[in-house]
């Protein structure tokens, strides 16, 4: 015998499926619902935003502005202040690029002998001293100024003694002997900034033909003396703008 | 159509809408906010920017009444214009208080070559920045003297201990100096006369500010005009445009 099912095929359970009756429409709807509320939402915050920040960004240019207008009325302050310290820094530079001729002569009276007498002292900075013997010293001074002279071109001011180039101070006098000669050398190396010191000549009386700056002056028996000092190599830029970071200690502002 | 791909379709069709309701109204949106974002970052480095250049431009201001005397002293040392005489007078002072005799002055880096030679090679002395003036000096005194004379020479513009400048002078730099005896006879306007009288012959240079500056570029003391003077034209040469208006020059007095 067949069974028959005698419930309405509509009203059987399960019949509907997941979706009841109305086929699943009324999940859509409500998904639907849901998810534009979301946009809305989402919505709503990205247009706070972009209004807020609009806002902001008004707000900020506006003040940008304002200060801007404000320093632009205070520009000429602001460069009269900057040609000072230019003009300032100028004039550093050239105080420190000098040679002290008055502490050098200082030190050359401190450690002469009392056997060596001077009869002349004549020094210069940046050039050669006259004398064939300057030698080496003198070419790396040339040298030296070349190169001082380009870098103190590209600062902008150029000064009479560049930095790098080396002073040189040439010193005649007489001595009691050749000893007295050979210890003035000696006393002469102790002069503060003293790099080298150079024996030109040492010639007595007897020996001397025609004579020099000295010759007459000498006594017969003492010799008559030159001698080339070369001090060390004014500082160089890089140094003065280091040096300049410490208080100057020396005397003068020189060397 | 059965019930389940029933559901498919709606699920997709709901699904559909939303992306579409996401890319065509909310992206381009938060994408404007983003942008936004990135005006207010500008903006505000801008900001940062500007309050900076008007806290140095207020600074500047601040400082404007002892920039101005410093630039007013420094002209002291480097002159606008030649100053000769003022010159001359702080090289006769500082010679009468060492007791030294200021023998000669020659314009010019080559104490034999005469004016014109000096002339000449004090316009080829103008180089970049500062105007060179070379000068050859002739004192007579003794030793002590004119080391005393070389010192004050020095100090006229000079470092001080904390690193500051201390002018009192022009802003002389001496290339070379050359101390000799003097003999008798030769020098009939020395007053000393004796071994120990030594004659003092320097090369020196002074400084002259460009012809484009002006001391103090136009401003006077209690403004700075109303166009202020660059820095840079300290460099630059020619422009003329910064001529002062009321220049205050300083010169020394006795």
């Amino acid at each position: 015998m067949r069974a028959v099912n005698l419930i309405p095929a509509d009203q059987r359970a399960g019949a509907a499926g997941v979706g009841g009756r109305s086929g699943g429409g009324a999940y859509a709807v409500l998904a639907l619902v849901g998810g534009l509320a979301l946009l809305a939402l989402l919505y709503g915050l990205a247009q706070r935003q972009v209004s807020s920040r609009r806002a902001q960004v008004a707000s900020l240019k506006a003040r940008a502005e304002q200060a801007q207008a404000t320093a632009a009325g205070l520009a000429p302050y602001t460069s009269f202040v900057a040609l000072r310290e230019e003009r300032e820094r100028a004039v550093n530079q050239l105080v420190d690029s000098r040679f002290d001729w008055a502490h050098a002569f200082h030190e050359v009276g401190r450690v002469l002998p009392t056997l060596a007498s001077i009869a002349s002292i004549e020094g210069s900075v940046g050039s050669s001293t006259g004398g064939s013997s300057a030698g080496s010293s003198a070419g790396s001074s040339s040298s030296a100024a070349a190169g001082a002279a380009a870098s103190s071109k590209a600062s902008g001011v150029a000064s009479a003694t560049p930095p790098g180039t080396v002073p040189t101070v040439t010193i005649s006098g007489c001595a009691t002997s050749q000893t007295a000669v050979a210890l003035t050398l000696n006393r002469l190396r102790l002069i503060d900034g003293v790099s080298e010191v150079t024996l030109q000549s040492s010639t007595k009386a007897s020996s001397r033909s025609g004579g020099g700056a000295t010759a007459g002056r000498c006594p017969p028996s003492g010799p008559a003396f030159t001698a080339l000092l070369a001090f060390a190599p004014l500082p160089t830029s890089a140094a003065l703008s280091a040096a300049s970071a410490v208080p100057a200690a020396s005397l003068g502002g020189a060397r | 159509m059965t019930a389940r791909d029933r559901m498919v379709v709606i699920a997709i069709a709901v699904f559909g809408v939303l992306g579409a309701g996401w890319l065509l109204v909310i992206s381009p949106e938060r994408k404007h906010a983003t942008n936004l974002q990135n005006e207010v970052n500008s903006a505000t480095s801008q900001l940062t920017a500007a309050e900076s250049q008007l806290a140095n431009a207020r600074a500047a201001q601040a400082r404007y009444s002892s920039a101005y005397a410093s630039i007013v002293n420094l002209g002291k040392a480097v002159p606008p214009g030649r100053e000769v005489p003022a010159l001359v007078y702080e090289l006769a002072l500082a010679s009468n208080q060492r007791h030294v005799d200021l023998s000669s002055i020659v314009y010019g880096a080559s104490g034999g070559g005469g004016s014109s030679a000096g002339a000449s090679q004090a316009a080829n002395a103008s180089l970049a920045g500062f105007t060179q003036m070379p000068f050859t000096f002739v004192f007579n005194g003794t030793f002590v003297d004119l080391y005393n004379l070389f010192q004050q020479l020095n100090h006229f513009t000079a470092r001080t201990a904390s690193g500051g400048l201390q002018v009192t002078g022009r802003l002389l730099t001496v290339q070379s100096a050359k101390l000799a005896p003097v003999t008798n006879g030769t020098e009939p306007g020395s007053k000393k006369v004796g071994p120990e009288l030594l004659s003092g012959t320097i090369t020196a240079t002074a400084y002259v500010l460009p012809a484009s500056q002006g001391l103090t570029g136009g401003a006077t003391a209690t403004s700075p005009g109303s166009r202020g003077s660059s820095a840079s034209s300290l460099s630059s040469t020619g422009s003329g445009a910064s001529a002062p208006t009321a220049p205050a020059i300083a010169r020394v007095t006795p």
